[in-house]
């Protein structure tokens, strides 16, 4: 098992009045799933997500990665945890204006503080993979949209991840470049049993997944 | 990672450049500047710090109560320095210490030196090193001298000169001197300097004076014993005092005057030479105040702390900007250190920058500076292992807070809501305190301004009572008779129809190139008590060469033969005799068998010393057996240059041997208040730095409000908001802090301008209008930066960045 959530609540005090955001979730997810959380707008994906990806904290539950037990552990270790195991994946790509692709991807490594001649391995292998050799310069505001978001995988996978979470990774792509990531997340999920957790609005995308998880008003129906 | 984080850091910077700019050029102002005052201060404070006995090195002062209170003078009678150590225990050296011109030839030369003639301990108590000769020793007989290596140079052309004779000008004989020593070049930071150094029993009045306790005329330095202390010593001297100044103490009881604390009426006081250079005795008692170092220090600290205070919010702004870059990098995984030390890294790039080019740039300026503001000082003088660590430490720190707080700001905020763009300072405490500050500080510094430059300019523009701007004077630094000097030069420019008066007296006004100041006073007794004037020896014309208004009587004048035994007495003297009614008929005897003198006429009071001294009462003698120093010379208003010439070109005709020092007494005047016009300078080049570091600094806030504030901006100009509506709301807030600023700076620079100008007997007066000056140009600064910035502002743009 790769994680687990049970009974994780998350709220906000408005006015005397607690407003949940997430109610009561329960979760397992093993090796090598690949799931899509679904539901309309402020049902709590995007939340449910983060928390998952330690980014977010909740108010009440548990929550187990890889048998540690994230509720108790303490910021350090928690960023320890995330930046070993996870790989993240924005709607707006979130790369770094100011860095080359080449150093975009080379930036989570350093945050593992992987040695410099391994470092250009790695990344010499993954432009290689994605075929974006020739892009290895350029900055990010002079890629089209899917070859940003094709960097922005690269950089989630990078640091070998278990798990990758992807926060609507096609959102801010036309079809053709949804199809390709889509794609492209199959296969790393099929050949190299990656765990792949998405959230999606959209009914084709959610179906490559192998589980779908919908939530309405932060409650799992 | 480190290599990262440069190339980062380096292209934000790029990337940022105007603020850059802004930020690199405002910390190198800064710092290049508190550099070079840093080292003028640190100058000032090394005064007289090279003495090796300087911890028991002492001035010794003598302060006695008069009916107007307690007065202090620094001058000893002759007998005074060698009976000291002969009756009070604790001595170890003793030296009386008389500074005065000297003329002295070699060959066919002559040069005026400036000399001290001192005892055979001076050279024990200070450390006046030579560079040949005996160390210990250097003036080793009553017929030797030790001069400076550079005196030695005028003199000889070289420093290889032991045992050459020259002849000095004692009196009006001239003394053959066989030269023992040559000293190596006296520090800048001695407040003792001199040429040559003279055996003190060679100066010319020592003969006469050797018994008289009264005549006072040099000061006295002391090297106590190992274990005594100055308190001690202090108190051991009272019956010595007693027993040496009985007739005067009486005197000033019968007169009136109240004991001291102690129940005495004259007290010896020992003034720490380290001290001597802040010392100051004008109210009657001893102040030591290093004002004007620590005022300096003041300075350089206030401008680094705008240009730091100005960085913090920059940096703050900035950041703004790179709230994405800080939550993508936290999600890749780094950590709160991690994020500061980059962000610090940034800081630290900046600074070095900065610190770099302050240094180039303080070197570029530093010979400009020191001419601008009067100073020895160099960076030799911050060379030492101590102030260089300190020096470190203060920019490390510095660095440490103006960088950390804001890398500290930004690596602490949430990951999520930076991945959102949403700041989440929410109060803007330390950035209003900040600002308030910086108002502060400009509205101290700008009234500084203002006050100082009004005082300088009330005391250039005041009417002393004299006409100083026609009148030039001369020192008479010559061998020949200075009476026939003054008699040559009135028949050499008799023909000159711009010439319009010539005359002579024995004291300057305001200070010459010769660099002099000196006041001679007198006591005597009349009508059965003390009273005390100064004294002048004039020569005939006096009052027609200076413009000095006759008030009673006449002036000197050949026509009258008993003249030298007539005096001419000012206002002040005229009340200090308290003989309003008929001055004219006013008999002094000066001593009990002496002749009597009687008073001819009364001068209207003019300022005769310090412009920052009241007028003080002053006698006139036409006295052929003393001396005449200065000639004065009065010329017509057009073509004052020729006429200058025309007296230059006399003087050299009649002192061949003798350089020219006449100057015009409107710049005799301005050299005594060099000081104050340099405090002035280096006052206004801080508050014009302070005002355009301010600037800069309000720039950046703009931004940082603008950017805080876009949603509401934008929000605000679609639903139809002028661009005026907006510049008001925006400017309301910065209004506030101006306003703050000035209620807290108002009181603070009053109050220490107020205590500066305590020591101006003449000074402007403290008009709200300074103050009402400085906060209406620091309001109206606010408010333009801040119009700029907000009419500049797009709605469409600003409400896209959500």
């Amino acid at each position: 098992m790769l994680l687990q959530l049970r009974n994780i609540f998350k709220w906000v005090q408005l006015g005397g009045q607690r407003i949940f955001l997430l109610k009561d979730i329960n979760l397992e997810v093993q090796e090598g799933e690949f799931i899509s959380i679904m539901g309309p707008s402020g049902s709590g994906k995007s939340t449910l997500l983060n928390v998952i990806g330690m980014l977010d904290t909740f108010d009440e539950g548990e929550y187990d990665f890889l048998n540690e037990s994230v509720h108790s552990l303490k910021e350090k270790y928690r960023s320890n945890l995330y930046k070993e195991y996870i790989g993240f994946v924005f709607q707006s790509y979130h790369l770094l204006d100011d860095l080359t692709v080449e150093e975009n991807l080379e930036m989570p490594l350093l945050y593992k503080k992987i040695k410099s001649s391994e470092r250009k391995a790695l990344v010499a292998d993954m432009l290689d993979r994605f075929s974006i050799v020739g892009k290895k310069d350029l900055f990010p505001t002079q890629l089209s949209g899917g070859q940003q978001q094709l960097v922005g995988v690269a950089r989630a996978l990078i640091g070998k991840p278990k798990l990758i979470l992807a926060d609507e990774p096609t959102g801010n792509l036309n079809s053709q470049q949804s199809e390709e990531i889509m794609q492209l997340f199959k296969k790393l999920n099929k050949e190299e049993g990656v765990t792949i957790i998405q959230v999606t609005h959209s009914e084709k995308n959610a179906a490559y997944g192998s589980r779908i998880i919908n939530l309405l008003d932060g409650r799992k129906i | 990672m480190f290599k990262n984080y440069i190339k980062i850091a380096w292209r934000n910077l790029f990337k940022n450049r105007v603020f850059t700019a802004a930020n690199i050029v405002g910390l190198t102002l800064a710092f290049a500047v508190a550099l070079l005052l840093t080292m003028t201060a640190l100058f000032e404070l090394s005064y007289d710090q090279f003495h090796v006995n300087k911890a028991s090195t002492y001035q010794v002062y003598y302060s006695n109560q008069t009916p107007k209170g307690s007065d202090i003078s620094t001058a000893n009678p002759v007998p005074f320095a060698p009976a000291l150590k002969e009756e009070v225990p604790g001595v170890k050296h003793i030296s009386r210490a008389l500074s005065e011109n000297a003329l002295v030839s070699y060959g066919d030369n002559d040069f005026n030196l400036d000399a001290e003639y001192v005892d055979a301990d001076f050279f024990s108590i200070f450390s006046y090193p030579t560079l040949a000769g005996n160390n210990n020793k250097p003036i080793q007989d009553q017929n030797s001298i030790t001069l400076t290596e550079e005196a030695s140079k005028k003199l000889f052309g070289t420093t290889d000169a032991i045992g050459k004779t020259v002849k000095v000008l004692i009196g009006k004989d001239e003394k053959p001197f066989k030269v023992s020593s040559i000293l190596k070049s006296i520090p800048d930071n001695s407040s003792v300097s001199f040429d040559i150094a003279i055996p003190f029993d060679s100066h010319w009045e020592y003969k006469e004076n050797i018994d008289i306790w009264d005549a006072r005329n040099h000061p006295v330095y002391v090297q106590l014993e190992d274990g005594v202390s100055k308190s001690q010593f202090e108190k051991s001297t009272v019956d010595f005092t007693l027993l040496h100044n009985e007739e005067l103490i009486n005197n000033m009881k019968r007169d009136g005057a109240q004991p001291d604390i102690n129940g005495n009426y004259a007290q010896l006081g020992l003034l720490s030479y380290i001290d001597k250079r802040f010392a100051n005795f004008n109210s009657g008692v001893l102040n030591v105040k290093r004002t004007f170092p620590y005022m300096i220090l003041g300075i350089a600290f206030l401008i680094i702390f705008i240009a730091c205070a100005n960085f913090v919010n920059m940096n703050i702004a900035l950041g703004e900007k790179r709230l994405k870059e800080i939550g993508m990098r936290k999600t890749l995984g780094a950590v709160k250190g991690q994020l500061f030390g980059q962000f610090w890294l940034e800081s630290l790039l900046v600074f070095a920058i900065a610190i770099v080019l302050a240094l180039v740039l303080s070197n570029l300026l530093i010979n400009p500076y020191k001419t601008l503001f009067n100073t020895n000082a160099t960076f030799a003088n911050l060379m030492t292992p101590t102030i260089l660590g300190s020096f470190l430490l203060g920019i490390l720190l510095v660095t440490l807070v103006t960088g950390g707080y804001p890398a500290l700001l930004l690596s602490k905020l949430n990951t999520l809501k930076a991945l959102k763009g949403k700041w989440e300072l929410g109060k803007n405490g330390v950035r209003n305190a900040l600002i308030v500050v910086q108002f502060v500080i400009a509205i101290v510094l700008i009234t500084g301004t203002l006050v100082f430059q009004g005082q300088i300019q009330f005391m250039r523009n005041k009417n002393l009572g004299f006409n100083k701007e026609q009148v030039v004077s001369i020192p008479l630094n010559g061998k020949k008779d200075s009476y026939r000097v003054v008699e040559l030069l009135r028949n050499e420019l008799q023909g000159n129809g711009n010439i319009l008066a010539v005359s002579g007296s024995d004291n300057n006004l305001g200070r010459g190139k010769d660099g002099s100041i000196s006041s001679s006073v007198l006591g005597f007794e009349y009508k059965g008590r003390i009273v005390h004037s100064n004294v002048l020896t004039v020569d005939y014309d006096y009052a027609k060469t200076l413009d000095l208004q006759l008030v009673e009587g006449r002036m000197f004048s050949k026509e009258y033969s008993a003249d030298s035994l007539s005096m001419v007495i000012n206002e002040a003297m005229v009340k200090e005799l308290n003989e309003k009614e008929n001055p004219l008929a006013t008999r002094v005897y000066f001593d009990e068998d002496s002749v009597a003198y009687n008073v001819i006429g009364v001068l209207k009071d003019f300022n005769h010393q310090d412009v920052s001294k009241s007028i003080e009462p002053l006698t006139f003698f036409l006295d052929r057996d003393y001396e005449l120093y200065y000639a004065y010379v009065k010329v017509a208003p057009a073509d004052m240059a020729k006429s200058f010439d025309a007296i230059k070109n006399a003087w050299q005709k009649i002192e061949p041997n003798a350089e020219f020092l006449g100057s015009f007494l409107d710049e005799n005047i301005d050299r005594t208040f060099r000081r104050e016009k340099t405090m002035a300078t280096i006052v206004t080049a801080g508050s014009v730095l302070g005002i355009v570091l301010s600037c800069i600094g309000l720039f950046a806030m703009s931004l940082l409000v603008v950017a805080q504030r876009t949603k509401e901006i934008g929000v605000r100009k679609v639903i139809g908001a002028s661009t005026s509506s907006i510049t008001i709301l925006l400017t309301k807030d910065f209004l506030k802090l101006v306003g703050i600023a000035f209620v807290i700076g108002t009181p603070i620079s009053w109050y220490v301008l107020d205590q500066w100008l305590q020591d101006y007997a003449f000074r402007v007066p403290l008009s709200i209008w300074f103050f009402i000056g400085a906060g209406l140009l620091i309001a109206l600064l606010t408010v333009g930066a801040r119009t700029m910035k907000a009419a500049a502002a797009n709605p469409v743009k600003s409400l896209r960045t959500e």
